[in-house]
């Protein structure tokens, strides 16, 4: 039996939630979670729709800092002239999102907490029983390594990659209260359970106060649209010349590299990235070719970086 | 099951609809407004497309719950009676679609998208109906349907 309840404020939301015990969904924008419910892999019998919640739609710029509310469409973020102007980098990472039509709908909230991917789980319930269920699903071996323990499945966030090279900071909603953190941190390098935030919490804000002198992003995909990554590279250089290089699609959680540019040299910027980055061959694009796309997305950056 | 009132297409009617279901199932199977299309039923394809509040969505991702109190228009309230809309008379004038399948779908991006864009640029235009799939037409006579409408519509 399914159940659809739209909240109008947070507090309606954890008092549903509280009493669904934990047999519930969140749905921020849902063009993702639908398409889980629709394979079988979501099963939670109790839907929190939170779009009803207008207070965490909106995007303000205070003495150069940025707050975006939760809830505000990716659609928007593109088209404030504030965040063009300020962040033209979480622009472009919006941008590469899914399609315009997909990008009304779904949510900055929701595209930072999209769930982890792999060829082998994000199929349909026919499919799945035909090559075998995962460990992730209800079976009891990684389809991708053969391994008992691990899932690998990969984060695709493009906005994440983003906004954590601009050291963003997120807001957090709980009953007992409101605590911030860094983006970064939330991540488990896990593929199931992929961050910390548990059902107890709602991602109300993300905060960016960091104003990035240059900025770089380039995203690896099958088709120039719609497609989740295969590979994405977001860099910032700070006023300080430190350098954060954030990559994604490629290991369980974003792949955070930072250190000071005078200091930084393409060799171990990449040697750190391949070891850090833990790639298996759960993509549609072959592994080998992926890992390779590493070195070249980074040499790209520091081509751009060291340009004269 | 649930009873709720939907507005689609200007008109208000109460449905029967399950907690799970989507907008565009309801709209084709007890709203028997077939002429959205269920195609991929996973947001990959953009045939299901519809407007909500003059905003397109994809029909097979949105819940029907979510509906409640919005204004639906479906390819179906898209023409005043047997006047099409530019964007449709333009599809046909320009050859733009053989099977027809993909057609509603583009129809319902391509109007809200000249709404808010009334000189696209070919690049803007192919950008925003980069998630429809057409597997005939190849493309190029939909964006010049597109591009023609929206010559039209300004003038």
């Amino acid at each position: 039996m399914e159940y659809y309840h739209s909240p109008d404020t947070i507090q309606d939301a954890f008092s549903i939630a509280e009493k669904c015990d934990g047999n519930f969904i969140y749905f921020a924008g849902g063009t993702d979670v639908q398409i889980y419910r629709k394979q079988n892999l979501d099963k939670n019998d109790h839907i929190i729709d939170l779009s009803s919640i207008h207070d965490l739609n909106s995007i303000s710029l205070k003495d150069g800092n940025l707050t975006l509310g939760a809830m505000t469409s990716l659609g928007d973020i593109i088209t404030s002239n504030k965040i063009q102007n300020k962040y033209p980098l979480l622009v472009e990472a919006a941008k590469s999102v899914a399609t315009p039509v997909i990008r009304k709908t779904a949510t900055i909230g929701g595209n930072i907490l999209v769930r982890n991917r792999c060829t082998f789980y994000n199929q349909s319930q026919e499919w799945r029983n035909g090559v075998g269920s995962c460990l992730r699903d209800v079976g009891d071996i990684c389809q991708v390594t053969g391994g008992k323990n691990d899932c690998y499945s990969r984060n695709v966030s493009d906005t994440a990659a983003a906004l954590i090279a601009l050291n963003a900071e997120i807001t957090l909603l709980n009953s007992a209260g409101v605590s911030q953190q860094p983006l970064k941190d939330i991540f488990l390098p896990c593929g199931i359970k992929f961050h910390d935030l548990g059902n107890d919490n709602i991602l109300t804000q993300i905060s960016v106060s960091m104003k990035p002198k240059r900025w770089w992003y380039k995203k690896l995909r099958l088709r120039k649209t719609l497609d989740f990554t295969s590979l994405t590279v977001a860099a910032t250089i700070d006023i300080n010349n430190i350098a954060r290089i954030c990559l994604n699609g490629v290991s369980m959680t974003p792949i955070l590299i930072e250190e000071p540019l005078e200091t930084l040299t393409l060799e171990n910027l990449i040697k750190q990235a391949r070891k850090n980055c833990k790639t298996v061959d759960n993509d549609l694009m072959p592994l080998k070719y992926r890992r390779e796309m590493i070195n070249v997305f980074l040499e790209e950056w520091w081509e751009y970086e060291h340009r004269k | 099951m649930e009873k709720v009132a939907l507005t689609v297409n200007g008109f208000t009617q109460l449905v029967l609809v399950e907690s799970h279901e989507t907008i565009l199932d309801t709209i084709r199977n007890r709203l028997n407004l077939t002429g959205t299309k269920k195609c991929c039923d996973e947001g990959t394809c953009g045939s299901c497309t519809i407007m909500m509040d003059g905003k397109p969505v994809l029909g097979c991702l949105t819940p029907t719950l979510r509906c409640v109190g919005k204004k639906i228009l479906t390819i179906e309230g898209i023409s005043a009676g047997e006047n099409l809309h530019s964007v449709q008379k333009h599809l046909v004038k320009s050859l733009g679609l053989q099977c027809g399948f993909c057609t509603p779908g583009v129809v319902m991006t391509a109007v809200p998208f000249l709404e808010e864009n009334p000189k696209p640029s070919r690049d803007e235009i192919k950008e925003n109906l980069s998630g429809n799939l057409c597997r005939c037409t190849g493309y190029k006579k939909i964006i010049d349907a597109v591009e023609n409408a929206a010559e039209e519509m300004q003038s």
